[in-house]
């Protein structure tokens, strides 16, 4: 069976991603701060600081392991997305719905993760690090989820409950 | 250099693992909340247990791998208003990723296969970035002093 037609579990996948993050700090300087493998938050902003520290001269503050070379995990993410999604032929175009709720939810999203320091999946490698902060913000995150879901049910109860009789 | 080279095929690897599996760190809880569907919470506790290993393996082998587990050497801090920034920055992340849809790792993977709603969102988080570095940090600085 080719890689093109293996078919990876979610479980399979998040093994690569924790292994293959404390590989890249043991053996290929990606530290500190300690377990920053992989972070969607911090190290888009690293790779945004650091171009724009470059270029503009500013004063953006980004991680020591991005000091001579930023971290470019999230290239690599869309690349790699990217060159999935065209060789099953899952590239598609799709309309954009409620753009702006999606603008503000990238929005919020960023300045909410770099508060703690981390995305939902650094939490998870400080977490297995042993770190009780990371531990506790985990609890909270999955909080955060769970007062989201009941939102959601609750607009959707709300939302079908308008809905006339037919 | 060896940073930024590790870190692309790192990212390449698993970008190419969540298009195909559908990972994603906020999905899982949220579908277990909904529908006690638990395939993507596995990819949770997949990735904790394999960078649970991999810690360990890589201590026994001499990589770099400091003070680890943490609490052991540094132990667990006192209740601080650190504890209460997570707590709010905490809520925040997983109220705005059942809202959004996923983990910002799922969303630029979805961006990535053409999906026209993430690149709004990522329009709002590059935005939101230069929003943090611009007003956040220093609203932060501010809080931590007043706290």
């Amino acid at each position: 069976m080719s890689l093109r037609q293996m078919k990876i579990s979610p479980f399979q996948a998040g093994l690569v991603l924790g292994l293959g993050s404390a590989l890249v700090q043991a053996y290929f300087k990606v530290i500190p701060p300690v377990a920053y493998g992989v972070c969607m938050v911090c190290h888009p902003r690293d790779l945004f600081n650091w171009i724009a520290d470059h270029l503009l001269n500013l004063d953006w503050k980004y991680s020591m392991a991005s000091t001579n070379w930023p971290v470019l995990t999230v290239i690599g993410v869309v690349l790699g997305a990217l060159t999935a999604a065209y060789l099953h032929g899952e590239l598609q175009f799709k309309s954009a719905q409620k753009p702006l709720s999606y603008f503000i939810n990238g929005f919020l999203m960023i300045n909410f993760g770099l508060i703690i320091g981390s995305c939902p999946i650094r939490i998870v490698l400080l977490s297995a690090y042993g770190d009780f902060t990371g531990v506790f913000t985990w609890i909270c995150i999955v909080a955060g989820v769970l007062i989201g879901t009941w939102f959601m049910r609750w607009n959707a109860h709300r939302l079908v409950g308008r809905e006339p009789e037919s | 250099m060896i940073v930024a080279i590790a870190t692309l095929v790192l990212g390449f690897v698993i970008g190419y693992l969540g298009q195909r599996s559908r990972l994603c760190f906020i999905s899982g809880y949220r579908d277990f909340f909904l529908t006690r569907n638990t395939a993507l919470l596995k990819g949770v506790g997949g990735a904790f247990l394999g960078a649970l290993g991999g810690y360990i393996l890589f201590s026994h082998l001499g990589g770099t791998i400091p003070e680890f587990p943490i609490f052991a050497s540094v132990g667990i801090s006192d209740f601080s208003s650190e504890w209460l920034i997570m707590l709010i920055g905490g809520l925040g992340v997983g109220i705005v990723g059942v809202l959004s849809g996923g983990c910002p790792y799922r969303m630029h993977i979805l961006a990535a296969e053409g999906r026209k709603s993430q690149w709004f969102y990522l329009l709002g988080f590059y935005l939101g970035l230069v929003f943090y570095n611009l007003v956040t940090v220093h609203l932060m600085v501010v809080i931590r002093t007043l706290m």
